[in-house]
């Protein structure tokens, strides 16, 4: 047991290198550098930069050197915590991110949050309750969630929000409060701009998991030992609850490991309609200037969270589910 | 006007043609109403009369008392800043404003967008009267700003520059020649901060020099005339932009820093270990990143600045907001200091069509930048519920479209051939129909021509080089593309290749997501050359991607604005194959030029190199020979037609502004132009609420 996890860690930690390794080469393989994206972007701006001032920006952020070079520049900073500049914003990277970071998980764990809190009950009903009147109503605004994609979703709501309702357009705070230092009343705000990026980003979600938990459990269900437990008078509620919604949970606690580079960088389609100050947005501008550190240590921090939440849910799994902890064994 | 209403969700998925490569066919079509002729109407009427402020320079008729914002006059009474006459320049030495309409009043929150930290143009554009010389209102004639005054010398060897004298940095501190020479001596021949030298800054390869004459007075030395430098010092170049807007652009442009601050960032005033143990502490490599992140007044709120804004909250955070510099030099004719809104705070918007959304809703008082003109109709429908009016403001460049030509594309020998014969570009030119681009684009509020720049603009050859090659002609066009030799058609009608291989594909390049919907133009041109038997694929690129091929000639076509191409020898590079940073109409040509031959490809048309040869003469001529030159040069390109003029002299390219109806002294329309710093010439420092 001890020597699996201990191999599962060395095995993350060389992940971890590759996917550094390749990240930074999936930055450099769009032609160009940050130069030409920003001399494009300043072009496209009506400004101008010239020749000059092009070569001096080169030289300064060492994209003059070989792509090796610039690698090893990057592994030097980060072994001693450092990520590097943006070069966008002529902030350490860590700021750039570290700022975003907060919101982020907030708006991504309140997403998760809406999803499991309906999908576990929902899936768990439509299972127990199959071909109802109830069931065939959430499967059918299930697959409407399922279909609509989250940008489409978004405009649609942010739309009739401005038009009906006279709310913000996008953001998660008033413009009063965007500027101002936290407070109760700033929270109180957040609050009553996170239902709707919570709801947009987690509908999709709700209604692909209602799916999956609702035949999970209609396979547990027709299994021997649930109608043993029948038989043997247990109460319907243990019944469902004790064994087979445990072991339907299975694929739950197997994609944790995707959960996790979710709650850091959250949709980047669906922030960027809502305007949301998320890493999202972020990551997609940064490889759009081909801001390489930017883009690299996100990237990067995708990678490591995934890495890590794959190894979470392997732990998770063993502990929840004795027939993997015996057979490994 | 119901209808109009899903349009708004439609042109927001727009911005999914942004994300991935897809168009922004919605954008542009859903919001082209089904009879035409309506929305020119409303167009050309929203399309006000040219006006603008005027300044004093008869010092006779300067204020004697001075006032100034209650804020300000708060922190006086607290003894937190000296008086408002111990913070302006010496009576005589101000900078005097007769503001459009009115005196205004001082105070105020002017609410904005910007798109994030690459969008600091936004806030440069309003901040921008810490340029040395400045353009007036109508953005011909070159008026003082920073300097008070100027002269050319008669060889034209040296431009003289005159100080205000008492004006004051934004914390107090005296702005003097000193801080020209600190910025000459210290920065810009320091070759860790300023590599190679700046090409306004030369004439003909050979370096200029900066002199102080004395506290007040600085010279600019060339070893040849280079009579166009004033030109320079007005424009929007690395020597004339201003401290603020080169600082922000990160490389060190404007001809004058902060001596006193700056100092302390720099090895020699202390060693190159204590500043770089400095730069470490705040997670900076070195001292030189720590050096670019101080010299941008966005990004740095404790930069002192010459400004009449400076940042609190800065660029790369959510909010990106400005208080009025309590220094800052100048007055309206009633003696008020300028400006008169005390602050202006841009909210993010992290995608360009959330900005104009919440502009549909007035959150914004004034703005002009990332509003699309395709969106036109819905801003009208909403302008009474969201208090604003909407003005329209034309470029005076010639096309918004311009499919510049690969002219030194070389991939295929067969389409390189044709591309740089004269008789093929013509024949693609007369065969656009510019008036359907303009109804469906332009909602007709565009001119239709050449690429040649507007008729009242200094270099323009004349109105009717604007039309010159810019029209509609099927008999002429299939007539030379016969001349060409591409007789031959297949059953489809499209002409075939003279080697054998087929038919002839040419290839046009579009980028998606910019001001101007280049992919849809392409589209509908693809439709009109089927009639001269050419068939083109819209190719539509990332910006990045486009751009690199470019650099390496591998464009055949490529979309892109003119932009800027008015004032030719301030901005050349969308005219002319003269600037190796971006050159769309041939990057081999451009290097040959501007390594003066020592790197690229010479051209092989006479007529550019004849083109070159004016132009580059012209940096050191006298204003009315240059002049002369210019309409020479933009005869030939007319000519010769390098690039491919459509639709221009429109507001497509930022001249879209909506105005909340309590602003003052907000002109009916402004020169829409990059050398004028749109809507700098406007001054926004006389902007207010009433």
């Amino acid at each position: 047991m001890v020597a699996y996890i201990v191999r599962r860690l060395l095995l993350a930690v060389l992940t971890v290198w590759a996917i550094s390794v390749l990240s930074f080469i999936i930055i450099h393989l769009p032609p160009g550098d940050y130069v030409t994206s920003y001399i494009a972007s300043m072009s496209a701006s009506g400004s101008a930069v010239s020749e000059g001032e092009a070569n001096a920006l080169r030289e300064q952020l060492g994209l003059d050197k070989p792509i090796t070079i610039q690698y090893a520049k990057w592994m030097g900073l980060m072994l001693q915590g450092n990520f590097g500049m943006a070069m966008e914003w002529g902030r350490p990277v860590a700021d750039v991110i570290g700022d975003r970071l907060t919101l982020t998980m907030v708006i991504s764990v309140a997403a998760i949050i809406f999803t499991w809190a309906l999908a576990l009950p929902i899936g768990i009903y439509s299972a127990v309750y199959r071909y109802s009147f109830l069931d065939y109503v959430f499967t059918f605004v299930g697959f409407i969630g399922l279909a609509i994609p989250g940008f489409l979703l978004a405009l649609i709501v942010m739309y009739v929000g401005f038009a009906w309702f006279g709310a913000n357009v996008g953001g998660l705070f008033s413009p009063d409060f965007v500027e101002a230092p936290w407070s109760m009343a700033k929270v109180w705000d957040l609050t009553k701009h996170l239902p709707i990026p919570a709801i947009v980003l987690g509908v999709a979600g709700t209604a692909q998991l209602i799916r999956i938990m609702r035949s999970n459990l209609l396979d547990e269900l027709r299994k021997p030992y649930v109608m043993t437990a029948r038989a043997r008078g247990l109460p319907e509620y243990r019944v469902i609850m004790r064994y087979p919604v445990r072991v339907a949970l299975n694929p739950f606690v197997s994609t944790i490991g995707y959960l996790l580079p979710y709650v850091v960088s959250g949709s980047i389609i669906v922030s960027l309609v809502l305007s949301l100050p998320t890493v999202g947005p972020l990551l997609l501008k940064a490889l759009i200037a081909q801001d390489m550190f930017l883009a690299g240590t996100i990237v990067l921090l995708l990678g490591v969270m995934t890495v890590i939440g794959t190894f979470i849910s392997d732990l998770l799994l063993m502990w929840i589910d004795p027939r993997i902890r015996l057979g490994r064994q | 006007m119901q209808l109009m209403r899903p349009t708004l969700v439609l042109a927001g998925l727009g911005l999914l043609g942004t994300l991935a490569v897809g168009s922004g066919a919605a954008v542009a079509q859903s919001a082209t109403p089904a009879d035409p002729s309506k929305p020119a109407k409303i167009g050309s009427s929203l399309i006000g009369k040219l006006e603008g402020p005027e300044i004093i320079l008869d010092a006779k008729a300067f204020p004697k008392t001075f006032k100034e914002a209650p804020v300000l006059a708060a922190e006086v009474k607290a003894g937190k800043l000296p008086a408002v006459e111990k913070r302006l320049p010496e009576a005589s030495q101000l900078f005097v404003v007769k503001p459009l309409h009115e005196i205004g009043k001082h105070g105020g929150n002017w609410r904005r967008a910007f798109t994030g930290p690459a969008d600091h143009e936004n806030g440069n554009r309003i901040n921008s009267a810490d340029k040395i010389l400045t353009f007036d209102y109508t953005g011909t004639k070159i008026i003082p700003s920073l300097a008070r005054d100027w002269k050319v010398s008669d060889d034209g060897k040296t431009t003289t520059i005159f100080l205000r004298k008492g004006a004051k940095w934004s914390d107090g501190k005296p702005f003097t020649a000193n801080d020209f020479m600190f910025w000459y001596e210290d920065i810009y021949l320091n070759k860790n901060i300023v590599p190679t030298p700046f090409f306004e800054f030369q004439i003909n390869g050979k370096d200029g020099k900066m002199r102080k004459i004395d506290d007040y007075t600085v010279a600019f030395e060339f070893p040849e005339p280079y009579a166009f430098f004033v030109y320079q010092l007005a424009g929007s170049t690395a020597m004339g932009a201003g401290f603020a807007t080169r600082g922000a652009f990160g490389n060190y442009g404007g001809a004058y820093a902060p001596a006193h601050y700056l100092k302390q960032f720099l090895p020699k005033y202390s060693s190159e270990d204590a500043v770089n143990k400095k730069a470490k502490e705040l997670g900076f490599d070195n001292w030189v990143s720590l050096l670019k992140n101080r010299y941008s007044w966005a990004l740095n709120n404790e930069l002192p600045v010459m400004t009449p804004w400076k940042t609190v909250s800065p660029i790369n955070t959510p909010t990106w907001s400005m208080e009025r510099n309590p220094y800052f030099w100048a007055v309206d004719t009633a003696g008020n200091q300028l400006p008169y809104i005390d602050r202006i705070t841009m909210t993010l918007a992290e995608n360009a069509e959330v900005a104009n959304l919440r502009a549909i809703a007035g959150e914004y008082d004034i703005q002009e930048r990332h509003m699309h003109l395709a969106k036109l109709p819905i801003f009208l429908e909403n302008a009474k519920k969201g208090n604003y009016t909407v003005h329209l403001d034309p470029g005076l460049n010639g096309s918004d479209v311009a499919i510049h030509i690969g002219n030194s594309f070389e991939a295929d020998p067969e389409i390189s051939k044709l591309l740089k014969n004269k008789d093929f570009r013509h024949a693609l030119a007369l065969g656009i129909d510019r008036d359907q681009l303009n109804e469906a684009f332009w909602l007709g509020v565009g001119s239709a021509g050449s690429v040649a720049p507007a008729p009242d603009t200094i270099y323009s050859p004349g109105a009717e080089w604007n039309k010159k090659w810019g029209v509609l002609d099927l008999k002429q066009a299939n007539e030379l593309l016969d001349k060409v030799g591409l007789t031959k058609k297949d059953s489809d009608g499209y002409r075939l290749r003279t080697d054998g291989k087929g038919r002839l594909r040419l290839e046009m390049v579009t980028v998606g997501g910019q001001f101007v919907p280049y992919t849809q133009v392409g589209e509908m041109i693809k439709q009109q050359w089927k009639k001269i038997g050419i068939d083109v694929d819209i190719k539509e690129l990332e910006r990045n991607l486009a751009f690199t091929r470019d650099n390496a000639s591998e464009n055949q076509m490529i979309t892109w604005a003119n932009d800027g191409s008015e004032m030719l020898f301030l901005f050349p590079r969308h005219a002319l194959p003269v600037d190796a940073a971006e050159s769309h109409m041939g990057m081999a040509f451009a290097k040959w030029y501007a390594s003066r031959g020592t790197a690229g490809t010479k051209p092989d048309d006479p007529e550019m190199i004849r083109a070159f040869d004016l132009f580059r003469d012209a940096y050191g001529m006298k204003e009315e020979d240059r002049i002369k030159n210019g309409k020479e040069i933009w005869k030939i390109i007319v000519e010769q037609t390098w690039s491919i003029g459509t639709v221009g002299q429109s507001p497509a390219f930022m001249g879209v502004r909506l105005v909340k109806n309590n602003m003052g002294n907000v002109p009916e329309r402004q020169i829409n132009a990059q050398h004028a710093r749109t809507p700098h010439t406007s001054m926004p420092i006389t902007f207010y609420f009433k």
